[in-house]
């Protein structure tokens, strides 16, 4: 099962790059730096997922103490931050060519930062304490609290004036970019999603047998 | 505007080194405990069987 879902995330990842490199056309004001967006784009929306898993595997560890939906919890939120980060730094990298610095403390890149230092604290919270149950209790309550960042990261480019453009997708109103812009995006959006999906199966297994060789 | 291919180039190696780090600490950690479950059962089948 894991071997197939290996297989479909190469070979979604190779149909994203076909995509944004050979179908999607060069954007006219932007020119191909645009195409980094195949990648800035569907990375956030992993970390945005996989902080939405953490939310809800959270609930379910404090309603029935479930040592899987803790584990699930804990491999989301370190997958969450891998591409929180990579969504930092590839926006920094096309921000410099487009905006004309790598960085700017506006909205959107302060609250996807806070975003970030707090998943990041969460894992450290995790790392922190010994005591399994308690640790796993304590976290459990940082991954609701921390969720309530994410809306406000997405919204951020609606609710204040940013030099970030308005979303792409998931949009209020209709999209702003082309329909092959969209398709490109959209199989990456797949693309990116089987990984995190791949990437998770991996950590809780990971997490399974830590858990056991500790027993 | 210049098509400025270095910052795709940089963007897209940066996540492909990023990416692939991640996966090979994932299986090379999950060989390390399932070849430490291995000797563990191993152990304790030893100490079960005392002529072995």
């Amino acid at each position: 099962m894991r071997r197939l879902l290996g297989f479909l995330t190469v070979l979604g990842l190779a149909a994203g790059l076909v995509m944004g490199f050979g179908v999607a056309p060069r954007e006219a004001t932007q020119g191909n730096v645009q195409r980094i967006m195949y990648l800035h784009v569907p990375s956030v929306w992993v970390a945005y997922l996989a902080f939405v898993v953490v939310l809800v595997a959270s609930i379910v560890y404090l309603v029935r103490r479930s040592e899987t939906a803790d584990r699930l919890a804990h491999a989301s939120a370190e997958v969450g931050v891998l591409f929180t980060g990579l969504t930092i730094a590839t926006g920094s990298i096309w921000g410099k060519p487009t905006w004309g610095t790598w960085w700017t403390w506006d909205a959107r890149l302060t609250s996807v930062s806070i975003l970030f230092v707090m998943y990041l604290g969460y894992l450290l919270l995790r790392g922190m304490i010994e005591d399994r149950e308690r640790g796993a209790r304590f976290a459990a309550v940082l991954g609701i609290v921390t969720a309530f960042n994410i809306p406000l990261v997405h919204f951020s480019v609606l609710w204040w004036r940013t030099l970030h453009q308005p979303p792409s997708l998931m949009a209020p109103g209709p999209a702003p970019v082309p329909g092959i812009i969209k398709a490109a995006l959209y199989v990456n959006f797949v693309a990116f999603t089987l990984l995190y999906g791949y990437f998770l199966t991996r950590r809780v297994r990971v997490l399974r047998l830590e858990a056991e060789a500790e027993a | 505007m210049p098509d400025n291919w270095a910052f795709v180039l940089a963007a897209y190696g940066l996540a492909v080194v990023v990416l692939v780090m991640y996966w090979r600490f994932l299986v090379r950690r999950e060989h390390e405990l399932e070849d430490a479950g291995i000797v563990r059962q191993q152990l304790r089948q030893g100490s079960r069987d005392p002529a072995a």
